[in-house]
């Protein structure tokens, strides 16, 4: 799935303005907000649109423009919120935080926003705002979206291969060392990804049994020299 | 589930949760879920220098994925008990 703000015009043809979306995989329509501004990063609020909230997704497609809509995973939503500080902005909105790619990489040369561009690099964009017309509303819009992105926990990637590339011995390195300068880094049993990873679903118990049984560096080295059908585990049962 | 359980016996606490983004957010916790999203109730930004239109919002939902941290107040950590409780959850049970 895409990381951050992207583009969105695939609208239902017959007269239908609704957006077209993921049905095959399950996603479904939850939630529909007419008369909603949106203020993308640091800019102007839009003129007004619908707000299209379903289980994977916000989007949001303009009244005037039919060209024009905007749409980010859940997954990219980082919080949300009501504000209804005028300090903070004029006018009372949902507040959102998107993850952009550059936050997932750890980009540390961060560009602001710029206001001044002609093309808008929507995956720059770290915040934007919907302004429903009606202020009564922003209460059942926040929890829609707490709703919705209670749907869409981290995903469990199992046998992933990129990111947390775990070496549990030399070994590995030897096996599989190949050009000099490229060192590969993986790993040739499941990852145990628990540290670095998200908080929540990952079982710690379990990834520690992994470790054990799997390794053999936690065998004592005096051990591992006998020559014997019976090791350590044995013993206790003679 | 050792941290959403004890996470739930903190609602209705003062709590400040840092991002990864490294935004810091002061608030009431309001509740937590199985994922450790967060609620928050009269939140504010601790540091506004890089979000300053954030300053304060009423009722805040922040994604589990993104918290590095959260700071708790100092008298409500029973480090004694986090502790074992934490020991017991990582033994490995055959």
């Amino acid at each position: 799935m895409a990381v951050g703000l992207r583009h969105f015009t695939a609208r239902a043809g017959n007269g239908s303005e609704e957006p077209i979306l993921d049905t095959d995989n399950g996603e479904e329509l939850v939630h529909v907000q007419p008369s909603v501004s949106v203020a993308v990063g640091d800019r102007a609020p839009e003129s007004p649109g619908t707000l299209y909230i379903t289980t994977r997704q916000v989007i949001w497609l303009s009244e005037l423009d039919r060209e024009k809509g905007y749409a980010v995973y859940f997954l990219s939503l980082s919080l949300h919120a009501v504000s209804r500080d005028p300090e903070a902005y004029p006018s009372p909105c949902i507040y959102t935080q998107i993850e952009t790619e550059a936050d997932e990489v750890e980009d540390e040369s961060k560009d602001s926003d710029s206001e001044c561009s002609e093309v808008l690099d929507l995956s720059k964009i770290r915040e934007m705002r919907f302004i429903p017309s009606d202020a009564n509303q922003l209460d059942t819009l926040f929890q829609v979206f707490c709703e919705c992105a209670e749907l869409n926990p981290e995903p469990i990637e199992e046998g992933e291969e990129e990111g947390h590339n775990w070496i549990f011995s030399a070994d590995q390195l030897e096996d599989e060392a190949g050009a000099g300068d490229d060192v590969e880094w993986h790993f040739s049993q499941n990852p145990t990804n628990t540290i670095g990873h998200s908080n929540g679903h990952h079982d710690l118990a379990s990834s520690v049994l992994e470790l054990q049984i799997n390794d053999q560096r936690f065998e004592d080295a005096e051990e591992m020299e006998q020559d014997s059908d019976t090791g350590h585990h044995h013993q206790s049962q003679q | 589930m050792l941290f959403f359980s004890y996470f739930k016996d903190l609602v209705g606490r003062e709590v400040t949760v840092e991002l990864k983004n490294d935004l810091a957010i002061r608030g009431t916790l309001h509740s937590v879920d199985q994922y450790l999203n967060i609620k928050l109730e009269n939140t504010r930004v601790v540091d506004q220098d890089k979000y300053p239109h954030m300053l304060s919002v009423r009722n805040c939902f922040i994604r589990g994925s993104v918290v590095r941290y959260v700071q708790l107040p100092p008298e409500e950590v029973d480090i004694e008990l986090l502790h074992d409780a934490t020991r017991r959850e990582a033994r490995v049970v055959f």
